[in-house]
């Protein structure tokens, strides 16, 4: 008989209650998975985004909160593209709108017609064109929202109550913009009362100076001298593509929520096993003392209720992953949530799915473990 | 009493020299001042009345429990210097249980495998080495049976073979036969003789049954956590068969 058999059969002993615990165990799993996955989707939403681009650098203004809500004058776009350093700059301005057609608000990007952001957008067959300059209050909308409003090429849309056309319908590599809009940057500019302002610069360095820390030092260091013409500080950053992923807010929030929730949900989890294993241990009193009794250490009677501990984890983990799987595909599918979520369930994410199951067969099995252990095998021999 | 192995020229096994064993939380001595030589190979049977200390002696017998004072020479070692309790008893000694204590979920193979994990073997070689042990307690042909699938003498067997797994010295049985019926207790008590006869195995048996004890070699009396002479009348114990 293999040590492992011997775990196996002590945590089958108790068929309900192992099964119930490692449900509990897959329910914290499913969470931790489904919640990290949405996660790290929305944060490599992003970051393709802009690399499919071949954006390298955001210049935003430092120390917001919420990018969305910075207004940076459009006219820092010149000095940008002055840097003997930037091959291009593309002003853009993003924000939220509300469609008359949708309860949830859209996001909706600006761009100047003709940039290289926009002309990166690849348009479906027989689905309209490229914004233009000529394009007056004409909108793009992604391949998601165009299915979820029914909107087509040659429709109208209502956006802050003020009617555009569909020029375009395209398809980008990621959910969140194939969830959202894009206008011409001019039209949305007043649209949302932010005339001759941005958000943030998108900027394209020359090619070599691609991957060039050198260079990237000298265009964030002169950026960060930009100064209005009062001489005061436009307080501007120039972040890499990854620093600004990293660092939006967004993507920082989603984190925070999925980790926070992934807590609350693998305390539940431990707590459930430490219970059982509490009461398995309790059980098993004169069982341990037998075994104690009969030469095993202390060190093989703890690895014995942690590995039962384990085993009832990964086991849990193994069904919350799948369930994981399962729930995010289907999460992603709802109209609520269809273009503003994509689940990332990546090897790494599953891993530490089950390094989280690990620790919750620890936490849930380390004291019973200990106290199994240090039972005096006459006091548990005795025991009944 | 089978007095045709006793050696008394034979090596000392076991020395326990003035042990005392008090506990302190109810103030109870369960025993003092005790001296006792078991010789390598020796059959004895400690008998007593309930609560005389002949169970905190195996204890100590054991290394379960250890002594308030004196102490306890195995092989001329003293136990208080061993470092390893688990793993001397795991090697040294083996248990035999008056309520056998096997594992119920564990057929009667796996249950002699138990002790073996703090040995050498593979898991192949524990199978093996279980199954010859069973088969010199005749219970090979009940090998793949679960506990509760014995009868009760059967289980006993098992027990002894789960005692014999890691080749013990010494065999501590902590009334062997106070749950069985007579055939199987005098079975039992056979096996015992087979063990000592054919191995040489140093036996210590704990009984309050005269009938146990007179099987061995040589009997300890203990009384009131002392040992004490043989009792003018042991009519008393003759009751308890």
């Amino acid at each position: 008989m293999q040590f492992i058999s011997f775990i196996a059969k002590n945590v089958l002993r108790r068929k309900v209650r192992s099964a119930l615990t490692g449900v509990g165990v897959a329910v914290a799993i499913a969470a931790v998975v489904a919640l990290l996955g949405v996660s790290r989707g929305f944060e490599e939403s992003s970051r393709s985004m802009l690399k499919d681009r071949g954006v390298d650098i955001v210049v935003i203004r430092g120390g917001l909160g919420q990018q969305n809500t910075a207004r940076i004058d459009e006219s820092i776009g010149q000095k940008i593209a002055a840097l003997p350093e930037v091959d291009k700059v593309a002003p853009v301005l993003i924000d939220r709108v509300k469609f008359q057609e949708t309860t949830v608000p859209v996001p909706v990007t600006g761009y100047s017609p003709g940039s290289f952001a926009i002309e990166n957008l690849h348009i479906l067959p027989e689905n309209g064109h490229n914004l233009t300059a000529g394009d007056k209050d004409g909108v793009m909308l992604g391949a998601i929202l165009s299915r979820n409003l029914g909107k087509k090429v040659g429709d109208k849309v209502t956006i802050e109550a003020r009617p555009f056309s569909v020029v375009g319908v395209f398809q980008g590599k990621s959910m969140v913009e194939n969830g959202g809009a894009v206008a011409r940057l001019i039209d949305l500019q007043k649209l949302m009362d932010r005339v001759a302002q941005v958000s943030e610069f998108q900027v394209v360095l020359k090619g070599e100076f691609k991957e060039n820390e050198d260079a990237l030092k000298r265009v964030q260091d002169r950026v960060k001298t930009f100064t209005d013409p009062s001489g005061k500080p436009y307080g501007l950053e120039a972040q890499t593509t990854e620093d600004y992923v990293n660092k939006s807010n967004e993507v920082r929030l989603s984190q925070a929520m999925a980790w926070m929730t992934s807590a609350i949900a693998l305390i539940i989890g431990a707590v459930g096993m430490l219970n059982t294993m509490i009461m398995s241990v309790l059980e098993r009193t004169q069982e341990i003392g037998i075994l104690r009794a009969i030469g095993w250490r202390k060190i093989r009677v703890m690895r014995m209720i942690l590995w039962e501990s384990f085993a009832l984890s990964l086991a849990g983990a193994a069904v919350g992953t799948l369930a994981a799987l399962v729930l995010t595909r289907a999460l992603s599918r709802l109209p609520a949530a269809n273009g503003l979520v994509e689940p990332s369930v990546s090897p790494t994410v599953i891993g530490i799915g089950f390094l989280m199951s690990l620790l919750v067969g620890l936490i849930g099995g380390a004291y019973p473990a200990f106290r199994g252990a240090s039972l005096a095998p006459t006091e548990a021999l005795r025991y009944e | 009493m089978n007095d045709s192995y006793y050696d008394p020229s034979a090596p000392s096994l076991v020395r326990v020299d003035r042990v005392s064993r008090t506990y302190p939380d109810g103030g109870v001595t369960a025993l003092q001042d005790v001296s006792l030589e078991i010789r390598r190979g020796e059959y004895l049977a400690i008998m007593g009345p309930s609560g005389s200390g002949k169970s905190t002696l195996l204890n100590l017998l054991g290394t379960l429990d250890r002594p308030t004072t004196g102490e306890i020479y195995f092989e001329e070692q003293p136990l208080s210097a061993l470092r390893d309790l688990d793993r001397f008893r795991s090697q040294k000694i083996g248990f035999v249980f008056q309520s056998f204590y096997l594992l119920p979920t564990l057929t009667a193979v796996e249950n002699v495998q138990i002790p073996m994990f703090e040995g050498p073997l593979g898991a192949s070689a524990r199978a093996k080495r279980a199954a010859m042990l069973l088969e010199s307690v005749n219970m090979n042909h009940r090998a793949k049976h679960l506990p509760m699938q014995l009868s009760v003498g059967e289980r006993q067997r098992v027990a002894i073979a789960r005692a014999l797994a890691n080749e013990p010295q010494m065999l501590l049985a902590d009334e062997p036969t106070g749950n069985l019926d007579s055939r199987s207790g005098a079975g039992v008590l056979d096996l015992f003789d087979q063990l000592h006869r054919e191995r040489g195995m140093t036996l210590v048996v704990i009984t309050h049954s005269l009938e146990v004890a007179e099987r061995a070699e040589r009997i300890t009396w203990i009384r009131d956590g002392r040992l004490v002479e043989q009792p003018a009348d042991t009519t008393h114990y003759r009751e308890h068969l």
